[in-house]
């Protein structure tokens, strides 16, 4: 109750403006909290009454004077109530959403009209309660409490402060520079270890160090913390004068560190090989430290934008426009270009552009990282650093890596020279970044998570064509397509999602400027080898024979993984020539059904591949290359049916694996019924000059493959499975589907497989989750539709549909439901009504006739006249419909309790 | 362009931050990003991979060979292990129905917990062990063969090289009783014969195409 009402802000009539308006009554407010706030409960309390006050708008005040008034009068009552107090626990949640919503509520304009001095307390004041609430939020992550109030606070007021930063037109450049520096300097001190730092200090400044066992259901704290990251990032950007240098020093200093420190560590190994007593307290609080130093960088040098083009910020690309006649540029190119080196040991290191050098500090830990790996001192490294830092690189390189100088007015020298187009400084990193790719794709392979980043960051570099052509000149490149492609150690050793994406990526690198010889060569290199050797183990005379050995397995299921990897990297400009690619895989692959039937797991595999290809390039499809894939979807059903009707299995597994070949074949369905809705392929364009035009002959259209399917699926579905709720949402989701898409295919369908349908409908609206029996009601309208379309009274849909009208009204007028439902039903039960008028006059009157009660009869009788009232007689209108809604919601409100608590 | 030829810049200084300076270690002395930053990526990938691993390389394998000889483990690193595949838990082979990772400390290196099925038993076994192991994964082959009579709990199988094994029980349970009803009734059936690690039993069975 208290959590479901903090956030709503106050909004009362003119009526109310004496009362509150009156400047007597907000200081009563705060005259109580001071009074109690020593006691908890009641503290919580008045803080939210305040916290309402805090957010009062709209017709209340009559003007903008009077609001600047008002909030002049609050924040000076604010400030009185907590200056000079030791804040309490139970306070600090109150506090910080009074403030917050004072700087949500308040439009810019009416903050800067109030007092300059009242104004410039209140900032201050906000940043004092920041630092403060900050250092008791960490106070609590070291305590390890249940309740992280002050957790809740900073996170409010960090929250504030990027609301309140973000406008440049109410504040002079500058204003809040002061404020930022503070809170940022704040944030690292809480996060680095002392003698810097304060993290993991208890109050009376004792360390306290557990080593605790974390599961990878724990989020990273990139995500768990990228509110507060970004925030702050935000602040930093602001202060970047202050900022970059401090985070470049801090950077560098701990790199030094961590080389010594592992230096030391490999001394000891050779001086005493096998001795492994080594404490690792000292890296390990070097590691912390240097992760949320790179956290930081992330978040102030870089966006993480979706899908579009990140643009490098603002304040950081004046920052070094602003110093870049101070910057020698050779100098900062090789500050930049010598990760292996300390960055004070070159000659004038502090005539560099300082966003260059704080990018090279991660590069240098980087350098750290892997030439540790190289003196075989792996295990004591750190994976989660090593995230971090392709992390980083990744957000970085899709923000500055090869700058597209037309998105900016104004571009800062040191960044066009270092990492523009055409540049020795582009080549250079992208052939580092490469080679960190490698390096980590064999040394790490073990790491999920961080092979899992690392090809992340590959795919960055080939996304984008202008990166990807850079990429392709590295010898590097090349070497990791080979190998990959001889699918030998160690990048065999990989995850199989992390495969999966690696084979994307060098798809991807394919399509990047090459002559056409080079080309040539790359397909021959790449996407050759897998075809051939997939040839080679299928065309074998005694396939069939060998077909079970592990190494022919193997070689089918690799095979299969790259087959999704490459389904995956499809764009709108590749789509035609890996469709077609995939095409004769995929004709292949219903062989293999064959062969491997009774192997399911290589089945759930090559179904697996169908859905890939179909959720990636069906929206590209033009009909003709639709209708080849839609007959690839039907052979591999029918195949899959063949094998299946009459086989009985008793192995452990056989439920588990069953339920996930019928949740891929219904992903397979829904993914090729999506064409209906997402379309991309208005022409054939993408296939132009591929193919001539037949499109006309359509022999197997999207209705045919998933009514086959559903056919298949049908029979294999039972109660027991639905119980699955991942399997059961998607069964409901498709058969939706087609009953929206395909109501004239419904009554066709054979008498047992509708009988099922209609069945599943029913125990959907039954026996379900609120959200299938909302998907089973909007199923029914387009049912309804279909039978008075048809006009056959005696059809068995007509006749289902009649007792689905008895359901639906069932639940509207004696079930208690979700409100959410209302809308769905409504409609479903109107187009109902409008088919069964009779019946449903039936109905009404059995309903009125079982009533005792004169009164409660009256009212039902009256409530079910005006319901009908608007739409008689009930045609299937539009207008008429919307009308009946809305009566409906009437009739809701006035009877709808009325029966349904017996 | 190739980055060795690029500025100088980038190549002048070598040197002054030798790391790990060890002079005998010679993979990664000297090696700055000069002229020989672009040494081979796979030369120094060999020299870190967890040393050789008994797998063929790809090329080399022999399609031609039948499986005698063939082993009936072969060993796979923790991570390349996938949800839906097998390892060999406690000796059993397993199918892995639940896989997740875990660290100690933030720092931590991971570790995989298994949890499998024994595909004979269906008993349920678990594992934890460091990512980079090794693991055994068992060799599972599935035959299907003709059921041809059933003689005193054993069934008669036809084998595609037309003769006939007569070693393997008939299962226990439905199964059995089913296949028994079956070949009483004169239907052709399939039985799916599932083996690994020197164990084999029957666990599917389909009616023969006609």
């Amino acid at each position: 109750m208290f959590e479901s009402s903090q956030n709503v802000l106050l909004k009362p009539t003119e009526s109310w403006r004496e009362t509150l308006l009156d400047s007597r009554v907000m200081e009563l407010f705060f005259t109580v909290h001071r009074k109690i706030r020593e006691d908890s409960d009641m503290a919580q309390d008045s803080l939210q009454c305040l916290a309402q006050l805090a957010s009062l708008h709209g017709p209340i005040f009559p003007d903008e004077g009077s609001q600047v008034d008002y909030l002049a009068h609050f924040i000076e009552g604010l400030l009185n109530t907590i200056n000079g107090i030791e804040i309490e626990d139970s306070e600090a949640v109150g506090i910080s959403s009074i403030i917050s919503n004072l700087i949500t509520v308040f439009p810019r304009n009416v903050l800067t009209a109030i007092p300059n001095e009242l104004f410039s307390s209140f900032v201050n004041c906000l940043t004092h309660l920041t630092c403060s609430f900050g250092r008791s939020a960490a106070l609590e992550e070291v305590l390890d409490k249940d309740d992280m109030v002050y957790m809740e606070a900073y996170d409010k007021l960090l929250e504030s402060w990027l609301t309140l930063v973000q406008d440049d037109k109410h504040f002079h450049k500058g204003f809040f520079t002061q404020h930022a520096v503070q809170v940022f300097n704040s944030y690292i001190q809480c996060h680095l270890a002392a003698p810097d730092g304060t993290r993991n200090l208890t109050a009376n400044g004792v360390a306290s160090r557990e080593e605790e066992e974390i599961s990878e259901l724990q989020e990273d704290d990139r995500d768990q913390f990228s509110d507060q990251l970004a925030s702050v990032g935000m602040l930093g950007r602001i202060a970047a004068e202050h900022c970059i240098p401090l985070l470049t020093s801090l950077l560098e200093e701990r790199v030094t560190r961590l080389h010594g420190q592992l230096q030391r560590h490999q001394q000891q190994l050779l001086a005493s090989p096998g001795s492994s007593t080594i404490d690792n307290k000292m890296l390990d609080d070097l590691y912390e430290d240097i992760h949320w130093l790179i956290l930081v960088t992330g978040y102030l040098l870089a966006d993480d934008t979706q899908g579009e083009t990140p643009l490098i910020p603002p304040e950081i690309m004046e920052y070094s426009i602003k110093h870049s006649s101070e910057v020698d540029i050779n100098t900062t190119l090789q500050i930049l270009g010598s990760p292996g080196e300390k960055a004070s040991s070159i000659p004038g290191y502090n005539r560099t552009d300082s966003v260059i050098r704080l990018l090279s500090a991660i590069l240098r830990v980087s350098e750290v990282e892997s030439r540790a790996i190289r003196a075989d001192l792996t295990h004591l490294l750190s994976p989660q650093m090593g995230k971090d830092i392709v992390w980083f690189l990744k957000r970085w390189a899709k923000t500055y890596l090869l700058v597209d100088e037309k998105l900016y007015d104004q571009i800062s020298l040191p960044f066009s020279t270092a990492f523009g187009a055409d540049t020795e400084g582009s080549q250079w990193i992208i052939g580092y970044l490469l080679q960190k790719v490698i390096s980590n794709l064999s040394v790490w392979s073990s790491e999920q998570d961080l092979a899992n980043d690392t090809v992340q960051l590959l795919v960055t570099l080939v996304e984008r064509r202008e990166r990807a052509n850079l990429v392709i000149q590295c010898e590097n490149w090349w070497n990791l397509a080979k190998q990959f492609a001889s699918r030998s150690p160690p990048l065999n050793f990989l995850s199989s999602p992390v495969q999966r994406t690696l084979m994307k990526a060098l798809v991807l690198g394919g399509f990047a400027h090459m002559d056409t010889e080079t080309k040539q060569q790359y397909w021959t290199e790449v996407l050759q080898p897998l075809q051939q050797r997939f040839l080679r183990v299928i065309n074998q005379e005694n396939f069939q024979q060998m077909c079970q050995q592990e190494e022919v397995k193997q070689e089918i299921t690799a095979t299969l993984e790259a087959l999704c990897g490459i389904a995956e990297a499809t764009q709108i400009d590749n789509v035609a020539i890996l469709f077609n690619f995939l095409m004769d895989f995929l004709t292949n692959c219903i062989g293999l059904m064959e062969v491997y039937k009774n192997t399911p797991e290589t089945v759930n595999l090559i179904i697996e591949v169908f859905v890939e290809v179909a959720h990636k390039q069906i929206c590209y499809l033009g009909e003709s290359k639709a209708m080849n894939l839609y007959e690839a979807c039907l052979t591999l059903l029918q195949v899959y049916s063949k094998n299946n009707l009459g086989r009985q299995r008793i192995d452990v597994t056989a439920e588990e694996e069953q339920y996930q070949d019928l949740l891929l074949i219904m992903e397979l369905l829904t993914n090729l019924l999506s064409k209906e809705f997402i379309d991309f392929s208005d022409t054939d364009e993408v296939f132009r000059g591929h193919e001539p035009g037949q499109a006309a002959n359509r022999s197997v259209s999207a209705a045919d493959v998933v009514l086959y399917g559903v056919n298949l699926i049908l029979p294999l579905m039972s109660q027991d499975l639905l119980k699955f709720p991942t399997l059961c949402n998607q069964y409901y989701k498709l058969i939706t589907f087609i009953c929206e898409i395909f109501p004239e295919k419904i009554p066709q369908l054979p008498e047992d497989l509708f009988k099922s349908l209609m069945y599943s409908l029913e125990l959907g609206m039954t026996s379900m989750s609120s959200e299938v029996c909302q998907l089973c009601l909007e199923a029914l309208t387009p049912l309804a539709e279909q039978c008075a379309k048809a006009q056959e009274t005696d059809s068995p849909l007509f006749l289902a549909t009649r007792h689905f009208l008895k359901l639906v009204f069932d639940m509207l007028v004696l079930q208690k439901h979700n409100t959410e439902m209302t809308t769905a039903a409504g409609e479903a039960f109107y187009t109902l009504v409008c088919l069964h008028q009779a019946e449903y006059s039936e109905l009404v009157e059995t309903l009125l006739s079982s009533q005792q009660d004169p009164v409660i009869y009256q009212r039902l009788a009256d409530a079910f006249n005006k319901l009908t009232a608007s739409s008689t007689p009930p045609t299937l209108d539009r207008k008429q419909k919307m009308a009946f809604l809305k009566s409906l919601e009437e009739f809701m409100a006035n009877v709808g309790g009325l029966l349904c608590v017996k | 362009m190739h980055p060795g030829k690029s500025g100088r810049a980038f190549q002048e200084r070598l040197g002054s931050w030798v790391l790990f300076g060890n002079q005998d270690r010679g993979v990664w002395q000297g090696d700055h990003f000069g002229n020989n930053f672009a040494f081979s990526p796979l030369a120094c990938c060999k020299c870190m991979l967890l040393e050789s691993k008994p797998l063929k390389m790809a090329d080399d394998l022999d399609f031609e060979t039948g499986d005698a000889g063939a082993s009936a483990t072969f060993p796979m690193q923790c991570s390349a292990l996938r949800k839906n595949g097998f390892v060999v838990l406690k000796g059993r082979p397993c199918k892995i129905v639940e896989m997740s990772t875990s660290k100690t400390g933030k720092h931590g290196h991971a570790k995989v917990h298994l949890v499998g099925i024994d595909i004979f038993t269906g008993k349920k076994y678990e594992d934890i062990c460091p990512s980079t192991h090794n693991m055994d994964v068992p060799n599972i082959k599935r035959n299907d063969f003709q059921l041809i009579g059933i003689q005193d709990g054993y069934l008669s199988l036809l084998q595609d090289s037309g003769e006939v094994r007569e070693d393997l029980r008939l299962p226990e349970g439905d199964l059995g009783k089913e296949i028994e009803q079956k070949y009483d009734c004169g239907e052709e059936i399939l039985i799916t014969v599932l083996s690994a690690m020197t164990e084999e039993a029957a666990v599917a069975i389909k009616a023969m195409a006609k």
